[in-house]
């Protein structure tokens, strides 16, 4: 912390990088001073983890160039980043379930029994459990596996390797994300005792106040620029909340005649212990719902019960005045109920059949005339859609794989709308795709509520929520918090609500 | 209080007490069940040697038990091969480690021998061949997995074909009868009486275990083949450790040519049938060792296992259908339980 302001270990400058078209990073610069935490926020799609592979090698910048320690490169490899003293601690951790503490710190630079080559157990484990030990103050059994470590333990295990190789720079990319909170303090003063050890910290996050606890300086990054850098004894929580949104594209946003109609989709007292308690909501004709929750507060389980991808305890779910149903897929679909999932690439297209197959795959029984399938009405629809959410391909006949992965998305979305549902359920609607084609998908939205149709989005886009919406649902701790007017609600009111720090949730607890 | 918490705890359970308890609970049962298999496995073997050292008198006398080891030396020598690849290659049954070429390949490497031998060549030569043709075939194996990424099971078992239609072609079906000092040393009895085949199975199988279980490479083929994003995001490169797996059985292959070509006095026809044994050795390995995972001295075990097994079938006069309808259930029956237990382990 002594260090001078001007002794910075990395410096991106002018970086640049699409994606099939999609432009992922429009210009960031970026300096990272030695010895500092350094924060790197901002929404889903804003470019962080495209930021951050560039930085790992795993993809070369367009544009621009990267500079650590002073050395500009040109050609950049994971092996180069990780030789010049960068280390990545990813989201997933990559140890080996079935391999002790000892074995999975070490593998690969395995120490052996002097003048043989065997493995030395024993030095293994002593070491193992030394650096634990001086690091965190954590002790292992030495029998452990990985597989019977907590999150938490895994991620210190991995951590520890990293340090083994004694790094200048730490990158921690959502490092909270499967984490308690007891677990995420212990990380927290690690990364303190990281950073006296002198070890430069990037760290990734949602959240704000981790950032906030955390951090000496942060960079906000919005649509692919770095909008703002900070020390954070000058800024606060609410400002970078402020600096994350973009005020400029409301007209993105279709204005739709807002009548709703008939109830279509009645939630009663829904409760999955464990997931959500008590929710109960009203989806009229006409109408588009937002739902909103961070991650563990219970909107995209209750969003995934509705189809029947996961089952309720408890309350009932009426489509139509119709009797009430445990949900499965199947009957949900028959009830005309539509889902388009957020990992749309694993459940919602097949990247071996053609943009045309992709698209008629869910609503065969449309296009099949006397058992057989009526080619020329499912290539007018396919090409409908096409046209309509402007999917970049060379055609109907295109395999989905490839198409770009906002292209992938759209014709997944297409999938869904050829079905002709009532009720649409989109679970992250707009994530990775281009602002060109969020607003085709915008539009979309409001179309099929002008037509009749109930729609419910679930979004960590606040703006989106806002823009597209009649209410928004918001979720915190598996309950609705509360319901708000689409109109009059504010971003700033809402992310408040979304991560508890508002004025009702300190009373409520 | 409440409003910090929720920020920096994004995945607080929202009954932190009830999430806690039913993995815990699972957790409880999954090491019940893992013990069960372990412990299960052992009693068997425990309980069928019993069975047949009380219906048959001779089972017990020591130059039954060497005969075993000797008739278990080329199954085990095949099934270690085997285990090399299974342990580079994931244990997954579809996509993971396989070498199906394996039974082929000694049948084709004792051929080699026995051929070389009859054509007047002295053992060096003929064993060096036999050793060599193994080697290719595993060379041939390693590329088309590696290089060509055809799943192991699909290239293994095209190899086999290939390698079982050059047996034939090279013995024209017959039998190749072969006399060696090498040969008559190895099918001859060791010290204790025991047979020099069995000491090459446990000396085989030593030198092996030793290298997968006590050096860093063994450490490493671990972690290529049980989460090869691990290994790959700790500097390996996984496709050698899975081509050198392949160059092993391949090897052994050529080793358990020369042992069979002893055994049998020449090369015969019908290699193919080792197969199903080797095979069920090797699934069977896993649940003779201590972590639930393939490993040299779990195959080592289990190839004495299914050498009494047949041993003892033997003894008791029963049919050799039986003993294959046996093997058949005996993969059924091991492959489901540990894919049940992976499955619940997530």
């Amino acid at each position: 912390m002594t260090t001078p302001p001007s002794d910075t270990i990395i410096r991106l400058d002018g970086i640049e990088k699409s994606f099939g078209g999609a432009k992922a990073l429009s210009g960031v610069s970026l300096a990272i001073e030695r010895g500092t935490v350094h924060g790197l926020v901002g929404q889903n799609g804003a470019g962080k983890s495209t930021l951050i592979k560039l930085l790992a090698g795993l993809h070369q910048p367009d544009a621009g160039t990267i500079e650590i320690d002073g050395q500009r490169l040109t050609h950049i490899t994971p092996h180069a980043v990780e030789s010049l003293g960068i280390h990545f601690i990813h989201q997933d951790r990559l140890l080996v379930p079935t391999f002790t503490v000892g074995e999975a710190l070490f593998l690969g630079r395995e120490p052996r029994i002097a003048g043989t080559p065997f493995l030395d157990r024993r030095q293994m484990q002593r070491r193992a459990r030394e650096v634990l030990q001086r690091y965190f103050g954590l002790s292992l059994p030495n029998s452990a596996l990985i597989a019977d470590l907590s999150t938490a333990e895994k991620q210190i295990v991995q951590i520890t390797r990293a340090l083994l190789d004694q790094p200048k720079v730490l990158v921690f990319d959502e490092p909270t994300a499967a984490l308690v909170k007891r677990e995420a303090d212990l990380l927290f003063q690690l990364i303190r005792r990281l950073r006296e050890d002198g070890i430069t910290v990037i760290y990734i996050s949602h959240y704000l106040q981790e950032i906030e606890a955390l951090c000496d300086r942060v960079t906000v990054l919005r649509n692919g620029r770095d909008v703002a850098t900070k020390a954070l004894s000058e800024t606060s929580a609410s400002e970078i909340a402020g600096l994350m949104v973009n005020r400029e594209i409301g007209d993105l946003f279709p204005v739709r005649e807002k009548a709703p109609g008939e109830p279509l989709l009645t939630v009663d007292r829904l409760s999955a212990p464990g997931r959500y308690h008590d929710v109960s909501l009203t989806l009229h004709r006409g109408e588009v719902l937002g739902l909103i929750g961070l991650l563990g507060s219970g909107a995209k389980e209750f969003l995934r019960t509705l189809f029947g991808l996961e089952t309720a305890a408890s309350g009932t779910v009426t489509v139509q005045g119709q009797a009430p149903w445990q949900a499965s897929p199947v009957q949900a679909a028959r009830r005309r109920l539509a889902l388009v999932p957020e990992d749309r690439r694993r459940h919602g297209v097949a990247l071996d059949l053609s943009v045309k197959e992709n698209t008629t795959l869910a609503s065969l029984s449309r296009f099949t005339r006397l058992g057989l399938i009526d080619r020329t009405a499912e290539e007018s629809e396919t090409d409908r859609l096409i046209t309509r959410l402007q999917v970049k391909t060379e055609g109907r006949e295109a395999l989905l794989r490839t198409l770009s992965g906002g292209n992938q998305q759209k014709v997944a979305i297409a999938k869904w709308l050829s079905r002709q549902s009532d009720i649409y359920l989109l679970d992250e609607p707009t994530v990775g795709v281009d602002i060109a084609a969020k607003v085709e998908i915008y539009a979309l939205i409001a179309e099929l509520a002008e037509k009749g149709a109930g729609v419910i989005v679930l979004s960590s886009d606040l703006n989106e929520l806002i823009g597209l919406t009649d209410r928004i649902l918001i979720f915190f701790r598996g309950e609705i918090l509360r319901t708000v007017t689409s109109e009059t609600a504010t971003v700033d009111a809402l992310l408040a609500d979304v991560t508890g720090s508002s004025e009702l949730t300190r009373h409520a607890g | 209080m409440l409003a910090e918490t929720a920020f920096v705890t994004p995945a607080t359970p929202y009954h932190p007490g009830e999430e806690a308890a039913v993995p815990a609970r699972s957790q409880i049962g999954l090491h019940a069940a893992k013990l069960g298999l372990q412990g299960g496995a052992f009693a068997v073997f425990a309980l069928v040697l019993l069975i047949f050292a009380l219906s048959s008198p001779i089972f017990l006398s020591p130059f039954n038990l060497g005969n075993i080891l000797a008739q278990s030396a080329i199954s085990g020598v095949l099934a270690i091969g085997l285990t090399v690849v299974i342990i580079a290659g994931g244990g997954n049954v579809v996509t993971g480690g396989i070498d199906l070429s394996l039974a082929a390949n000694m049948g084709l490497s004792a051929a080699v021998y026995a051929s070389l031998s009859q054509a007047g060549q002295p053992d060096a030569v003929a064993a060096g061949a036999a050793l060599a043709t193994g080697l290719v075939i595993g060379a041939v194996n390693a590329v088309a997995v590696t290089r060509f990424a055809i799943v192991p099971l699909l290239a293994t078992l095209a190899v086999m074909n290939i390698v079982g239609g050059l047996e034939l072609v090279l013995t024209q079906n017959t039998v190749i009868p072969a006399v060696t000092p090498l040969l008559e040393t190895l099918s001859g009895a060791g010290p204790l009486g025991v047979p020099v085949l069995a000491y090459g199975l446990i000396g085989f199988a030593l030198v092996t275990a030793l290298a997968v279980q006590a050096t860093p490479l063994g450490l490493r083929i671990q972690a290529v083949g049980s989460f090869p994003e691990a290994a790959r995001a700790s500097g390996l490169a996984v496709n050698r450790f899975v081509a050198g797996s392949f160059l092993f059985s391949g090897l052994s292959g050529g080793l358990a040519g020369i042992f069979s070509a002893a055994y049998l006095s020449g090369s015969t026809t019908g290699a193919g049938e080792l197969l199903l044994p080797v095979v069920v050795t090797a699934l069977l390995g896993p649940v003779f060792s201590r972590r639930l995972v393939p490993s040299i001295t779990g195959t080592l075990l289990s190839a004495l296992f299914v050498g009494v097994l047949i041993n003892g079938f033997q003894l008791l006069n029963l049919s050799s259908t039986l003993v294959s309808g046996i093997q058949g259930l005996l993969i059924l029956l091991v492959v489901s339980a540990t894919t049940l237990l992976k499955r619940k382990e997530g």
